[in-house]
């Protein structure tokens, strides 16, 4: 068996390369495949530990987290196409109507 | 009525939002033709209301309260009714109330307000479940039914720039916290085996090695606290949502959502993380709220001291009421006394919050419904023609301020006591520090109102216009700010006792 520290440095890495996608990408679609993978990354953990302990919550709330990213992934495709009519680009960083 | 004779009854307040919420989908579903704005706005108000008036009468009953045989468990411990979880489910009710009678006006040529009234339903209901959440999965399953709907809300205008701006804000934001909360909370489920209150408390005592894992998931899950509290270091979405959104739902992120973040974060710090325990550990999340809210009021008092526009500068001034309710937490210590006394007034200042920021943010739909500016210079002289509102907004700035004879006096008095009492002199010190900061600010809005000549004689015909509904939650709201004064006895009480059942 893989020693459980092993899947907590695989979500760490995965975790952080979505976070690296955040801060670097200005395209809102690489924001959201980038936060499907923090949350996935954390998903790795609820499933690799309800082995560990032998426990199925963890394994039951991964199922709860991935609906709950696709819903959020429909909201956040909703918002974007109406950024994309009002303002003709999917650029984070163009819409500065307020100032920040 | 001791004990409700089926469980599940004991959360009718979180089924009466959301059934309402269905409802009103179905019908503008089923009868597209026949939507009216009004008939939505009164079918959602009168949910909101009955949920609420439920919510008081099992607040008098004492259901889930210790005299009446503790707190109701249901579905496997997951959710968990007592006297804190109403207390704060009263809030989010009313906040939802006056904000779908004030929206009635706002909407009143939208052509489709039928999403509004049932998205706004929908994250109440979402606040009302995080008000129960006994376990960290149902409070990140609530947490997204709070988020999701508000997101919508926020873009809701969907043609307006500013609207799909803050929209999109809110939403990066948003999406950011909610997945490194998730990673806390995965953190803390592979330190502790569990994700249950409890059992989390108790996988904290024997965390051993993985205290570090534990520590790093906390720290997370403070992120995503601050986020929906709009706390730093997550604050800045908060004054380009709350200034480009639609402002009834600015009213509604910054008093209904602001209360669903602290009710997690009173509930999650001490069921979960128990002090003594997380002290142990050396894990002192009490420091890092310590600083957060010390950041967090003085940030948003001298950035609201500084803004040209009322929205914007309520925007801010929520900040500085986030820092001010984050005391609850900040102020604590291992098994003293007075930890229930300084969360209980946290809570009711919470609540005193709710009307009177909830009015305030009222005040500003009058006046975008009026469709005069939004800056200080454009609310001059607007007493002269709308006294009874302009005298409201004065009660809600006073009121917020934190002057003697209003209910944010008494709230502010009993939290900043409570600090003092449990050895946080600094904290109090600092926070009546920001008090007179925010003086300024509040009464320059009042100035302009009352003592401030119009820009042209023309200024204020747009006044003309007199929105009923709005009118009604405008000075609903002021009634209940005032009204709060005499009748704050019970409620500092009733939180104190609730909050001092969680040590």
């Amino acid at each position: 068996m893989v020693p459980p520290q092993w899947y907590l440095f695989l979500a760490a890495a995965v975790f952080c390369i979505g976070l690296f996608g955040i801060l670097t990408r200005r395209d809102a679609l690489y924001f959201l495949m980038s936060v499907e993978l923090m949350m996935n990354a954390a998903n790795i953990n609820f499933v690799a530990f309800a082995f560990y302990y032998g426990d199925l919550t963890g394994q039951v709330f991964a199922l709860f987290v991935i609906a709950l990213a696709a819903a959020e992934v429909a909201i956040g495709i909703g918002i974007i196409l109406v950024l994309y009519r009002n303002f003709g680009e999917i650029d984070v960083t163009v819409p500065t109507e307020m100032r920040w | 009525m001791a004990e409700p004779l089926v469980a599940w009854t004991a959360l009718s307040p979180a089924l009466l939002l959301g059934v309402t919420g269905l409802a009103l989908l179905l019908v503008d579903t089923a009868r597209p033709k026949s939507r009216s704005n009004t008939s939505m706005a009164v079918v959602s108000a009168v949910g909101a209301l009955a949920s609420l008036a439920v919510t008081v009468w099992f607040v008098v009953a004492g259901t889930g309260s210790a005299a009446t045989g503790g707190a109701i468990t249901l579905f496997a411990e997951a959710v968990k009714v007592d006297t804190m979880a109403l207390f704060f489910t009263a809030i989010f009710a009313s906040v939802t109330a006056l904000v779908v009678v004030a929206a009635h006006d706002y909407f009143h040529d939208h052509d489709n307000p039928a999403a509004f009234y049932s998205l706004t339903l929908f994250a109440a209901t979402g606040m009302a479940l995080l008000a129960v959440a006994n376990s960290l999965a149902v409070v990140f399953v609530a947490l997204e039914m709070v988020s999701l709907p508000s997101y919508a809300l926020v873009a809701f205008l969907k043609t307006n720039r500013g609207s799909v701006e803050a929209g999109l804000k809110y939403f990066l934001v948003g999406a950011l916290s909610s997945a490194v909360f998730l990673f806390g909370i995965s953190l803390v489920y592979a330190a502790t085996g569990s994700l249950i209150f409890a059992d989390v408390a108790a996988g904290m005592e024997s965390v051993g090695s993985l205290a570090g894992v534990a520590g790093v998931g906390i720290v997370m899950i403070i992120g995503g606290v601050a986020f929906k509290t709009a706390s730093v270091p997550f604050h800045f979405w908060a004054p380009e949502a709350y200034e480009g959104a639609p402002a009834p739902v600015s009213a509604f992120l910054s008093s209904a959502s602001k209360a669903a973040g602290f009710v997690i974060a009173f509930r999650v710090f001490t069921e979960a993380f128990p002090l003594g325990v997380s002290l142990s550990a050396d894990i002192n999340w009490v420091l890092a709220f310590g600083i957060l809210a010390a950041v967090t009021m003085t940030l948003g008092n001298f950035a609201a001291a500084v803004q040209e526009e009322v929205k914007r500068m309520l925007a801010y001034s929520s900040i500085g009421h986030a820092g001010y309710a984050l005391i609850g937490l900040a102020a604590l210590s291992a098994d003293a006394p007075g930890n229930g006394a300084v969360m209980g007034a946290a809570m009711a200042h919470l609540l005193v919050y709710g009307f009177m920021n909830t009015g305030a943010f009222l005040f500003v739909v009058m006046a975008e419904r009026w469709g005069i500016g939004r800056t200080f210079e454009d609310y001059a002289g607007l007493a002269r023609r709308a006294p009874v509102a302009c005298t409201a907004m004065a009660v809600f700035m006073f009121s917020l301020a934190g002057l003697p004879p209003f209910a944010g006096f008494f709230s502010k008095y009993f939290l900043f006591l409570g600090a003092i009492d449990n050895g946080f002199v600094w904290l109090a010190a600092l926070g009546a520090v920001n008090s007179v900061v925010s003086l300024y600010y509040y009464s320059r809005v009042v100035k302009a109102m009352f003592l401030d000549d119009p820009a042209s004689a023309g200024a204020l015909d747009a006044l003309d216009v007199r929105p009923t509904a709005l009118y009604a939650a405008v000075v609903f709201a002021a009634v209940a700010t005032v009204l709060l004064l005499p009748g704050f006895g019970p409620i500092i009480e009733t939180a104190q006792s609730a909050a001092s059942l969680l040590f």
